[in-house]
């Protein structure tokens, strides 16, 4: 005990330097408890007013997070005794987690079946800016055990965002199911925590001793350990082999909680990829454990299994839940090029897919409150009725594919350029099978998104009903979406120079 | 104002105004659309008119040459590192594109023509219809090889919802092969073409350049690239450029198309509405046999040369297998769709000569395809919106009732046949002389694969000549007997106006084919040349 005295005044003075740049996660704390108390204080329209908060506090946290982002590119600042670390890459991560929790506090009010839940919204508020800091957190973890804490963050409030809807039997066992599944990663994920520290001796992922202990150890034994850390962080990642939740959880839970689970956690997760593998891949030299064949094999996978058990689904929310399995192997090919520009074509790649899976599971709420309609022969004929959120649908679904016009497009061909530049200097045969697959899926997706489109503009519905149209508000969110994409799609510079 | 770019979005403005247009004016959006492709077309004769020809004007490589040319930056993307992502807005051109511009202009005209016969749903049609028009001439004029690849993607879109929403009764299936067959061939193009964007440097600025004109450059390569000419990278034990080739030349392969890849055809042509048809008869299968040229022959003349052999007996072998097909048909559109497989094949025999003259008659029988074909399928559309058959077997004697609709159909068969005198005739002469002379001017193709693909003409001649015998002479005798009789009425005017100027030009093509040639020479000369060198002989 009296051997930490000396330890205690450094680390007071990094602990209090370190608030100064933790500013968005303290105005996410100090949010989180204001919405909390609100919803406690006011019991009739708590709802309303948590949402305003909410919304009015995100944007005091954006605005922190773009005071941030003026760090010259270069610097990287530990914080809390090497806890976490902030750099540029991190706080494009945090923009971009933050635009689309803004869009997501708008969406959640505006769901029919969630709006309809009797406890009210207040609490969902709540979780969902807690999970917001439990995201900023993983996005800036370099210390296993700041990875393991902010996973288990997240974790525990997409647990319960996920089961918020507790009535239908389907929501309360996809939630089962999903925190089953959660845990048993998450503990296998801290067993091979325990086995790096034990071969370490450190918790500190940029600590030279870290990797240097490492290096020392049998290949076998770190090889297993890691890709038991990949099996926690592939749960967040929806990669294959931990993607067996996701179809039904995606299709069970709320649509704006499937909107929040299929875009920001996997966000994170990437950041935290990245995070984990910079000091094995960028900073030393190190050959144990090869990162990009994993990694390559992984995605190679991952894409292939997304997109063709994509094919058979009638449901809407299911088939979107297969293809961002197919979209998150897509995305570790950018990965995989381990260079600044692999990194910010992914970067760009995951905030368009966000943006358009949003829009898509917008489209599926709109259609959902006004014909009832979960399964795609609900559909049918909907084109002529509903014209406009159709025309829309089909403009996210065709950035999705990855088509010209649109964002898509500029964010896969981004994608192949990092891979092909990898190529070239190694002329790996890992990284033309990855390119072949990346062009194989993409017709492959095509193929179950356009069926979307098929049922509302090709076929004819049997009866003749007229549809009361409601929800406009977010048919009005779906078109902005729609035209922002096709906007990114022909001019990304707009886009690309705030990466 | 770049004449070029008012020529490629012009449909977008008018598409625009009809989107804004309510629906209870429905009856004036063919009106609209018919006023845009007349402006279109207007802009193209001027083109032509306009268009300077010699040998300082020859484009190809060249980029001074290129005419009309507007070059804008476009697309600057900085991602870390040292590396700009740089596109340019690039269209120009050469004489090469000037003869697929100013057909597709009137073929479009013939098929907002034949739009007529929409009934359904017109405000999504003819905005569809006007995507499809802006997308296809901007192909034509792309110079940038992003450029060109996003207004070929931009047009399967449309061509999807229009063949899905408005065709025949298997339209979903032709539909979605149609998309998911060209998308397969397009999505590998785009690994190509970032290969190539990688390979190449801008000589200007020194970043990579997906400018076409400076990927036809051996010199603009850095050495140790994937696609660079003398690094010889392998990939899979082949050569990575002899690869690159394959890729491309399946992805437009598709879109001629070329035997075995046609099998998408005469579903999507015979289950697409008339106006659709004409367009993917008359204006897409010949971005294929450009794409050859321009990119396939322009960026890897070396692999062109070696390949040649395989290129004429592809084409060779889809005149013969087109034409065995066609003559088994009985319903008049596929049969039509079948002929069309095999008059393409001329233009791939032509290409893969390599000589003037049959780059030339490649040329000379894409301009003269796209008019022909555009006249048939307007042809079968005529009997189908009357009686709504298209069985050969089900008529006869056509010709007594319908007698000014016989005159058309005559010139039209005549013509596809090869008869002298129009424009087909000069087209396959040409071609089949070019392959001919290549065994002694560059010792490319044997004289036997010409000797086959002048077969090609005779089984023509066999599938067109029964049909008129079958279906427009001798007695009278149809399947619907009186009801049909009664429904099948002569042409009108709007039909008259639609195929007068197509059988004029025929014979005038046929009678006086400077009128294309002189425009495409000096361009097809500089090919030649570009190819020349690396002939051993």
């Amino acid at each position: 005990m009296r051997g930490l005295l000396t330890y205690l005044p450094g680390r007071m003075d990094d602990t209090l330097n370190s608030l100064h740049y933790f500013m968005p996660e303290i105005y996410l704390g100090v949010l989180f408890l204001l919405v909390l108390i609100t919803g406690l204080v006011y019991k009739r329209n708590a709802g309303g007013m948590c949402r305003v908060i909410a919304i009015a506090g995100m944007v005091f946290v954006l605005a922190q997070d773009v005071i941030q982002s003026y760090v010259p590119v270069a610097t990287t600042v530990p914080l809390f005794s090497r806890m976490l670390m902030l750099h540029h890459t991190a706080v494009l991560f945090k923009l971009i987690i933050d635009v689309i929790t803004i869009l997501l506090l708008f969406y959640f009010a505006w769901d029919r079946q969630l709006k309809a839940h009797r406890k009210g919204l207040a609490d969902l508020y709540a979780i969902t800016i807690a999970s917001v800091f439990g995201l900023h957190l993983m996005v800036m973890a370099v210390n296993l055990l700041s990875i393991y804490l902010s996973i288990e963050f997240v974790s525990l409030a997409s647990y319960l965002m996920v089961a918020y809807k507790s009535e239908q039997g389907l929501s309360a066992g996809a939630g089962l199911r999903y925190v089953l599944f959660g845990a048993a990663s998450s503990a296998v994920m801290l067993y091979g925590i325990s086995l790096l520290y034990g071969f370490s001796g450190s918790m500190d992922l940029f600590d030279p001793a870290f990797i240097g202990g490492l290096s020392h150890v049998n290949t076998l034994s770190v090889s297993f350990a890691l890709v038991l850390v990949f099996a926690g962080l592939g749960f967040k990642l929806s990669f294959i082999p931990m993607h067996f939740w996701v179809p039904d959880v995606y299709q069970g839970a709320a649509t704006p909680v499937t909107a929040y689970l299929s875009t920001l956690p996997k966000i994170a997760a990437f950041a935290l990829l990245i995070n984990f593998i910079t000091p094995f891949v960028f900073i030393s030299r190190w050959n144990g454990f090869d990162f990009r064949l994993f990694l390559s094999v992984t995605g190679l996978i991952t894409m292939i299994a997304g997109n063709f058990a994509a094919v058979m689904q009638q449901n809407v929310k299911r088939m979107l839940a297969y293809s961002s399995i197919g979209h998150t192997g897509f995305a570790l090919m950018a990965i995989v090029s381990f260079s600044a520009e692999g990194i910010s074509a992914l970067i760009f790649y995951l905030a368009v897919y966000a943006i358009a899976n949003i829009g898509a599971l917008i489209l599926a709420s709109y259609f959902a409150n006004i014909t009832g309609a979960e399964n795609m022969d609900g559909y049918r004929g909907l084109g002529f009725k509903l014209p406009a959120a159709s025309i829309c649908f089909v403009i996210i679904l065709i950035s999705l594919t990855g088509l010209p016009v649109t964002a898509g497009f500029i964010g896969k061909v981004l994608v192949f350029q990092s891979v092909y530049n990898v190529y070239q200097q190694q002329h790996h045969v890992l990284m033309l099978l990855l390119l072949a697959t990346g062009a194989l899926t993409t017709v492959v997706a095509l193929f179950y998104y356009i069926k979307i489109p098929l049922y509302l503009f090709l076929r004819k519905s049997d009866n003749n009903r007229d549809y009361a149209v409601s929800s406009q508000i977010l048919m009005t969110l779906a078109i902005i979406i729609a035209v922002f994409l096709v906007f990114i799609g022909l001019f990304p510079d707009y886009l690309v120079k705030y990466l | 104002m770049n004449i070029l770019t008012l020529l490629i979005f012009i449909p977008i403005l008018f598409a625009l105004i009809i989107w804004v247009m309510p629906s209870a004016w429905r009856g004036s959006f063919k009106y609209l659309t018919l006023a845009a492709t007349l402006i279109q077309l207007g802009i193209g004769v001027w083109l032509y008119l306009h268009f300077k020809t010699g040998a300082g004007f020859a484009g190809i490589n060249q980029e001074g040459q290129y005419q009309f040319v507007q070059k804008l930056p476009w697309i600057n993307l900085n991602l870390g590192g040292i590396s700009r992502m740089q596109i340019d807005y690039f269209v120009g051109i050469d004489g090469i594109s000037i003869a697929m511009v100013v057909m597709t202009s009137l073929v479009m005209v013939i098929a907002a023509l034949s739009s007529w016969e929409i009934k359904s749903n017109l405000k999504g049609f003819f905005i569809l219809f006007l995507i499809l028009d802006m997308a296809v001439i901007g192909v034509f004029c792309a110079l940038d090889f992003f450029l060109f690849y996003l207004f070929y993607e931009l047009m399967l879109l449309p061509l999807y919802f229009l063949i899905g929403m408005w065709g025949g009764v298997r339209r979903e299936y032709a539909a979605i092969k149609f998309f998911l067959y060209t998308l397969f061939g397009s999505v590998f193009m785009l690994l190509v073409m970032i290969g190539l964007y990688l390979s190449v440097r801008d000589p200007a600025t020194g970043s990579h350049t997906f400018n076409m004109v400076y990927m036809m450059n051996p010199a603009n390569y850095i050495p140790g690239s994937v696609f660079a000419t003398v690094s010889h990278c392998q990939i899979f034990g082949m050569s990575a450029r002899v690869l690159g080739f394959i890729i491309l030349f399946i992805a437009f392969a598709i879109k001629v198309p070329v035997v075995p890849l046609h099998t998408w055809l005469p579903d999507a042509h015979v289950e697409a509405p008339t106006p659709v048809s004409i367009i993917l008869a008359g204006v897409l299968l010949k971005i294929g046999g450009y794409g050859i040229i321009r990119i396939c022959m322009g960026i890897f003349p070396d692999i062109a040369i070696s390949g040649a052999f395989w290129l004429g007996l592809l084409g060779v072998i889809s005149i013969i297998y087109g034409a065995l097909n066609a003559l088994a048909q009985r319903d008049l559109k596929r049969m039509i769709a079948y002929s069309s497989v095999s008059h393409m094949g001329f233009v791939l025999l032509g290409i893969a000569s390599q000589t003037p003259e049959g780059i030339s008659g490649a040329m000379m029988q894409m301009v003269s395809h796209g008019f022909l074909s555009a006249m048939l399928f307007f042809l079968v559309g005529v009997i189908y919106n009357r009686v709504h058959n298209r069985d050969i077997y089900n008529f006869r004697g056509l010709s007594e009732l319908m007698p000014r609709y016989t005159v058309f159909v005559m010139i039209a068969f005549f013509a596809s046949l090869g008869l002298p005198g129009f424009s087909a005739f000069i087209a396959e002469l040409f071609s089949l002389a070019g392959a001919f002379k290549s065994y002694s001017f560059n010792g490319l193709l044997p004289q036997w694969l010409s000797a086959f693909g002048v077969l090609g003409i005779l089984l023509s001649a066999a599938y067109l000549l029964w049909t008129l015998q079958r279906m427009f002479f001798g007695k009278e005798l149809l399947k619907g007997g009186e009801t049909w009789k009664l429904a099948l009425i002569d042409i009108d005017l709007r039909e008259t106006i639609a195929l007068l100027p197509l059988a004029l030009l025929t014979l005038i093509l046929g009678v006086m084919p400077s009128l294309v040639f002189d425009k495409i020479n000096d361009s097809v000369l500089a090919l030649v040349d570009i190819t020349k060198h690396f002939i051993t002989l």
